[in-house]
């Protein structure tokens, strides 16, 4: 066995927390006549594998090693096709948001009274696709579970949406499909070509990346590879399936959307994006930069203008995630932790948004912001929940988004000081609509309202943990970012790129 | 012929005499059910003939072979009619069919599809080929009542017609270059200087244009869509998959058998596999009737399978080979599904009788879906591996347009086949409708092709190396 992975107890943890979910839908499967028992199980469900990811985040991180966890075993001999898993910082941190969120997600659909049973099988088949993309290291093993998740969220946007949800449905599900089709081509090709120079015919990540490849070709696979990418993300110009998905969502499905989906995006660059293509990502590092640049100011003056509380929030979505983009182009350890632990405080922060918004709805029956106002009156506790996950998301000190916006800032000030000046530039922007948001929703005369009652002890519930959370990654984000150092030192200085990068910064 | 070759062509005989004394018996023994259930019988001896009877020749009479590959699609296609027989316990039954005329038949188009499987000269595809033809011709029409299905048996008969004419014809051809019937030889002897003589090629294109009918290729595939909304469900199962699964196992045998005679038609090949995607694509977009879908959607699969034949290479011909058995599981599955909601007057195929359906009755709903998605070729399911054994195989071989245009079908194509899973799930319940709930047969063979999609689509392994060997 390879030295660099840890040899903790010899149990397939990372199956386990694939399963886990299965069992919980199967569960929900059978008891589909009980729709209130279906919601219990879903939750056990994904509370066994939050349990399970805590335990994994506490007990496993080591030392010098380049995999906490590791599994590997032949699936499909004929093409080479293996199945592998692996957990290293930064699956850590992605599966233990994934976890997270599930429960919130869980938690927070509660209510849900249209064929209940479905929704959680759908809920929880998702939760298994995402934790399997954090952590495949064989090409197609990942390429199924990153497909896996597409039906459930098609589903789920699609069953359970609002007024348009069958044309947001699938223009997410084509948008999506259409990058990663391409994206398989390019696996193809990548596995062909490594098969001819090496004679060994494998899917597996660690000797693909040793492959050698022209520039024409690494231009290509990596162009295949990245679109696929870029349209999860959502970068510029690929990003217009998202505010009508979030849009139309239920709230769970925008959660999820924006918790783990379009982290599958930033995770799936970092992994396998840059790592097979070192040379080809050097190069399109300042592309990336400026689409990121781009859709960070295009995003945050868009959300200016929304009427609509939810497309406000997942236009902010888009400029956010421009910043982390930004943090992996400036290439140094500082701004990519920044970018990684910015991701997991933008999942809660904005999801927290979501959830807000979600419980506004539900109380006044419009997310229209011409139409809200006066919250504070009615419920100061939601109220200044909504103003605080406003403030995290604006990235005000000592919440999580401002302890990643930092690092990104500070990070990419070392290698472009332009973009970071620009990105800086444009952070200040979230400031308008998120505060123009809350203007229009907490204060001002008292807009339409159904019923008014403050937060019942189902919504602390899901509230009081997310910002928790969000203000622990603020005030000491060591927790979080020790597990990540190692991990992010590896992914930027692999000897290729190291080499490219003139010994290493 | 001696015993020896009897004995090497069993699973067939059994087929063929069981076929007969089940419809001896169905002339004075009218019990529906129990006719049918032998029938099954007989079907499940031979797959299993078939399967552990190794055969002491390898081929009988310069006819037919009785090698592994031969075997495996004999095998298949037993199941295959076992299943259908199983399907139409009830649906036969309510519309008063003739049991043993009804059994015999089915029993006799596995006879044809696995001698076509087999052949190894030309006069055995023909003979192959007629004999499930004129079986299907009446199996189509076997619904005395329905007049769709008189509109779609004379619509196969006429192009059957022309069909077989050309075979007939392009054989004549072959055999007037070569001078003779036996494959390969009927093409490697026609070579002068590596190149086909014109007598030869001409009949080459002819038995193409026999094969394209037959397996429904743009452009000749306009008889396809009428004829499985017409013909009865089951029936409608067999003619999507082993009708068109036979012609493609023995093109299959053909064409990479026949050497460089392959490479005299692959331009043609090359544009016949790309209008069939791009057109029975874009003709499935439209379609509101379920029948009518997986018509264009059976077009667009040979589509795809055509990639994989000019893909060539051991890898392409053990991709169709998997290919045609998850197709065959799935769209039977489609077609089994159709069926256990028929009621004694009607099948449920258009757009409204889907409507709310995965609520009312979640296990078929969820398994049609499934099977969709299978048909889609998205992963965990068995058309996931299928489609990725034949893209892998045209990447390798630099069918790079090809790869491009059929993976910009299957984005199209999950768009037509979620319109059904839309329909099921997102549009609203509409309770007038009352399908039939189905009964134990049905379950066993919707049971059957779920095990088949899932369990192939998640660990492939065997099957996709007991390709690789069959090919060999």
């Amino acid at each position: 066995m390879d030295p660099s992975i840890a040899t903790y107890p010899d149990f397939p943890w990372l199956t386990l927390l694939l399963v886990l979910p299965l069992a919980g839908a199967l569960l929900c499967w059978l008891h589909r006549h009980r729709p209130e028992e279906c919601r219990w199980y879903a939750l056990a469900a994904t509370l066994a594998v939050f349990v399970l990811s805590v335990w994994i985040f506490v007990v496993m991180p080591q030392e010098g090693v380049r995999w906490f966890l590791y599994e590997d075993a032949a699936w499909i001999d004929r093409f080479g096709i293996r199945y592998t898993l692996g957990l290293d910082g930064l699956s850590l941190l992605m599966i233990a948001l994934a976890a997270f969120l599930q429960v919130i997600a869980v938690l927070i659909s509660w209510p849900v009274k249209k064929h209940v049973p479905l929704f959680f099988i759908l809920i929880l088949l998702m939760e298994t696709g995402v934790l399997g993309v954090f952590l495949a290291l064989d090409l197609v093993l990942f390429y199924v579970f990153w497909e896996v998740m597409l039906i459930p969220m098609f589903l789920l946007i699609g069953i359970w949406g609002c007024e348009r949800r069958i044309y947001a449905a699938i223009k997410f599900f084509l948008y999506t499909l259409a990058g990663s089709l391409l994206m398989l081509l390019g696996i193809m090709a990548l596995y062909w070509i490594h098969g001819e120079q090496t004679g060994v015919y494998t899917f597996a990540l660690s000797a693909l990346r040793q492959t050698e490849l022209s520039s024409t070709a690494s231009f290509w696979l990596y162009g295949s590879f990245m679109i696929a990418f870029i349209i999860k993300v959502p970068l510029f110009p690929f990003h217009t399936w998202l505010p009508d998905a979030h849009a139309e969502a239920p709230t769970a499905g925008s959660l999820d959307l924006t918790g783990l989906l379009l982290k599958t995006g930033a995770y799936a660059m970092l992994r396998f994006g840059f790592t097979l293509f070192p040379e080809m990502a050097q190069k399109s590092l300042p592309l990336l930069a400026t689409l990121a640049l781009i859709g960070l100011y295009h995003a945050a003056w868009v959300s200016y203008l929304q009427k609509d509380a939810k497309r406000l929030v997942a236009y902010s979505s888009i400029s956010h995630l421009g910043l982390v983009i930004v943090g992996f182009a400036a290439w140094n350890v500082t701004a990519l932790e920044g970018s990684i632990l910015l991701m997991v405080a933008h999942g809660i922060s904005t999801g927290a948004m979501f959830v807000l918004i979600a419980m506004l709805e539900a109380r006044t029956t419009t997310r229209n912001l011409d139409e809200l106002g006066g919250l504070w009156h009615c419920a100061p506790v939601l109220s200044a929940f909504l103003l605080l996950f406003a403030m995290a998301s604006l990235g005000l000190p000592g919440f999580g988004n401002f302890t990643g916006e930092i690092l990104v800032l500070i990070g990419a000030f070392k290698s472009h000081p332009l973009w970071a000046v620009l990105a800086m530039a444009g952070v200040v922007f979230s400031a308008a609509y998120m505060l123009r948001m809350v203007r229009r929703t907490i204060w001002g005369p008292s807009g339409k309202l159904a019923i008014c009652h403050d937060l019942t002890i189902r919504e602390y519930l899901v509230l009081v943990p997310m910002a928790i959370i969000l203000i622990w990654i603020g005030l000491y984000p060591a927790t979080f970012l020790e597990p990540l150092h190692e991990t992010a030192v590896y992914l930027l200085n692999d000897p290729v790129a190291v080499k490219l990068a003139g010994g290493g910064r | 012929m001696n015993y020896v070759d009897l004995l090497a062509l069993l699973p067939v005989l059994i087929l063929a005499l069981g076929s007969v004394v089940i419809l001896m018996v169905g002339a004075w023994y009218r019990h529906w059910r129990n006719l049918l259930l032998g029938g099954i019988g007989i079907a499940l001896l031979a797959a299993l003939t078939a399967a552990f009877c190794p055969p002491p020749v390898v081929e009988v009479a310069n006819l037919y072979s009785a090698g592994p590959y031969a075997r495996f699609f004999t095998m298949i296609w037993s199941l295959l009619v076992a299943l259908v027989l199983l399907l139409s316990l009830r649906y036969g039954k309510e519309r008063r069919f003739d049991g043993g005329v009804y059994a015999a038949l089915i029993l006799f188009s596995a006879v044809g599809m696995s001698l076509l499987s087999a052949a190894t000269s030309l006069i055995g595809v023909f003979l192959g080929l007629e004999a499930y033809t004129l079986v299907l011709y009446i199996l189509i029409v076997f619904d005395r009542e329905s007049t769709a299905g008189a509109e779609a048996g004379l619509k196969y008969l006429v192009m059957g017609a022309v069909a077989t004419g050309f075979m007939a014809f392009g054989i004549a051809l072959i055999y007037v270059g070569a001078g003779t019937f036996h494959l390969p030889e009927a093409f490697t002897a026609a070579m002068v200087d590596g190149h086909l003589r014109p007598y030869t090629l001409l009949g080459w294109a002819m038995l193409l244009v026999a094969i394209g009918f037959k397996i429904s290729l743009v452009p000749f595939h306009l008889w396809t869509p009428d004829v499985y909304q017409g013909a009865p469900a089951p029936v409608g199962g067999l003619l999507a998959t082993g009708s068109k699964g036979a012609v493609v196992a023995a093109f299959a045998a053909l064409y990479f058998g026949s050497g460089s005679a392959g490479t005299e038609i692959e331009t043609l090949l090359w544009m016949l596999s790309a209008v069939t995607m791009l057109v029975g694509t874009f003709n499935a977009l439209v379609q509101r009737n379920l029948k009518r879908l997986l018509a264009f959607s059976s077009v667009v699969h040979m589509g795809y399978l055509l990639i994989a034949f000019l893909a060539g290479g051991p890898e392409g011909f053990s991709s169709i080979v998997f290919y045609l058995v998850v197709y065959t599981a799935a769209t039977l599955g489609c077609f089994a599904v159709i069926a256990s909601f028929s009621n004694a007057d009607s099948e449920p195929q258009d757009e409204k009788d889907l409507q709310g359906l995965g609520y009312r009755y979640a296990f078929r709903g969820a398994l049609l879906s499934v099977f969709l998605i299978s048909l889609a070729g998205l992963p965990p399911t068995a058309g996931f591996i299928g489609k990725f054994g034949i893209f892998a195989a045209a990447i390798k071989h630099d069918q790079l347009v090809l790869a491009l245009i059929g993976v910009f079908a299957s984005l199209v194509s999950v768009y037509y086949y979620l319109r059904v899973v839309i329909v099921m799930y997102l549009a609203d319940v509409d309770p007038k409708h009352a399908l039939h709930p189905g009964c134990r047969s049905e379950y066993l063979v919707l049971f059957f092709c779920l095990i088949a999609v899932l369990l192939l689509g998640i660990y492939p392994g065997p099957l996709l190396d007991l390709t690789t060997l069959l090919v060999k």
